[in-house]
């Protein structure tokens, strides 16, 4: 009986949410393994879903999502993969000259889209969060399960960062 | 050379997370400060690159077959409806009333195409494509929708085809077919399986039948009362299986 519940409930939260909880694994864990990761977290979900019914469930079934990608990713990176690096590697990420040549001989889709991936995933993930998924504040709390002003003081440092890297501050 | 605070409000502005008398003073302070209009700019500037080049990108097909799969019940499928067509209608309607106390009054794509059947009831345009052919109707949403529709005429049943329309669902065209009997409107729209419950309910005041196939969940919305919705699903139904088995 608590299984077909949790069936029911899988149908109506997870595969509804699911194309947004592909683009959050991949933009977490890379193309390679976010199907991995959204496998394993359909899983979580599923077993999860037996007990009580989620009150907020598109945040719900993404925290799962995002769990996991950060369980995987710590898993397969070791020790250079901690909180200190998720965040705080935002100023280390950007100005070497190197860098930015790299970035400018680029197309701009090219060039958006790696330094999307030069962000610290903490950072990225607020931005994509806010940009890619439309969430407000309040949802993207839910998700990562952080403090508001957290996720205030993420996405200011994330696009701080891209616009540099990006170059966005010069007019043009 | 920016003050930190500018930065701050610029992007609780795009974002949308200033209250109503703060985005008012926001919009005053920007037409008066050109170096505050200037980082407001700039944010737009970063969040027009960051859509346009990260597409939304959909879930690999392999990936959703697997955890539609994941997701089935045991059991074969249309258990409710096999067993109501074979206990006749009045157990069709028995069992729809039964099953009424179960629907989920929060399920979010329920409510959507209510609030679509509702919306096209009102507009007096219940449908982008008007014809009474279903070999108008059909091509029509089959262009439109990946899965097409199934239009069965059920004009001999007393329920004339008028047309179709797409509705929206988490970003994909629904199917979805209209029906008049007397002066009340019946949508129905079609779905892959994994997106609906079955059984009837009411919504909003509509009564709503979903019932589901081998290949596809079908909703119905209609002012009509239940038990001639239930009429209508049944006969609705009964067109798509006699449909399947005469087709090449």
């Amino acid at each position: 009986m608590s299984e077909d519940t949790a069936k029911r409930r899988f149908r109506e939260i997870v595969l509804p949410h699911l194309d947004d909880a592909w683009r959050l694994a991949r933009w977490l864990v890379g193309p390679e393994d976010a199907e991995d990761v959204v496998q394993d977290a359909a899983i979580r979900a599923l077993g999860a879903l037996a007990g009580a019914a989620p009150v907020k469930p598109r945040a719900w079934w993404l925290a799962v999502v995002r769990n996991t990608a950060l369980t995987h990713a710590r898993k397969r990176r070791g020790q250079n993969w901690n909180h200190a690096n998720e965040e705080e590697a935002a100023d280390a990420a950007d100005p070497s000259p190197d860098a930015e040549t790299a970035l400018i001989a680029q197309g701009e889709g090219a060039r958006v889209r790696e330094a999307l991936g030069r962000l610290p995933p903490l950072l990225r993930e607020a931005l994509m969060l806010r940009e890619i998924e439309e969430m407000n504040y309040r949802e993207i709390a839910a998700v990562t399960a952080a403090p508001i002003g957290t996720v205030m003081s993420r996405l200011a440092r994330a696009r701080a960062a891209l616009a540099r890297l990006l170059k966005v501050d010069h007019d043009g | 050379m920016t003050d930190e605070d500018d930065i701050l409000r610029a992007q609780l502005a795009l974002d949308g997370e200033l209250d109503a008398q703060a985005q008012l003073a926001f919009e005053r302070e920007l037409a008066e400060r050109p170096e505050l209009a200037a980082v407001y700019a700039r944010h737009a500037r970063l969040r027009q690159a960051l859509r346009e080049h990260t597409p939304r990108e959909a879930a690999p097909v392999r990936l959703r077959a697997r955890l539609e799969k994941l997701g089935a019940s045991a059991p074969p499928r249309r258990p409710w409806l096999g067993a109501a067509l074979a206990a006749g209608l009045a157990g069709f309607a028995a069992l729809a009333g039964f099953e009424a106390g179960r629907a989920r009054r929060d399920d979010p794509a329920l409510a959507a195409l209510v609030s679509g059947h509702e919306r096209a009831v009102l507009s007096g345009q219940p449908f982008d494509v008007a014809s009474s052919d279903r070999h108008t109707v059909k091509p029509w949403l089959a262009a439109r929708a990946p899965l097409g529709a199934f239009v069965p005429d059920l004009g001999a049943d007393g329920f004339a085809l008028i047309g179709g329309r797409l509705e929206i669902l988490d970003g994909r065209p629904v199917p979805t077919v209209v029906y008049r009997r007397r002066e009340h409107l019946i949508s129905v729209a079609e779905l892959p399986l994994s997106q609906t419950g079955a059984g009837a309910a009411v919504v909003e005041g509509y009564h709503v039948a979903r019932w589901r196939d081998e290949e596809r969940a079908y909703i119905a919305i209609s002012d009509l009362d239940a038990g001639e919705l239930a009429i209508f699903a049944e006969r609705f139904a009964k067109a798509a299986g006699n449909a399947k088995t005469t087709a090449p």
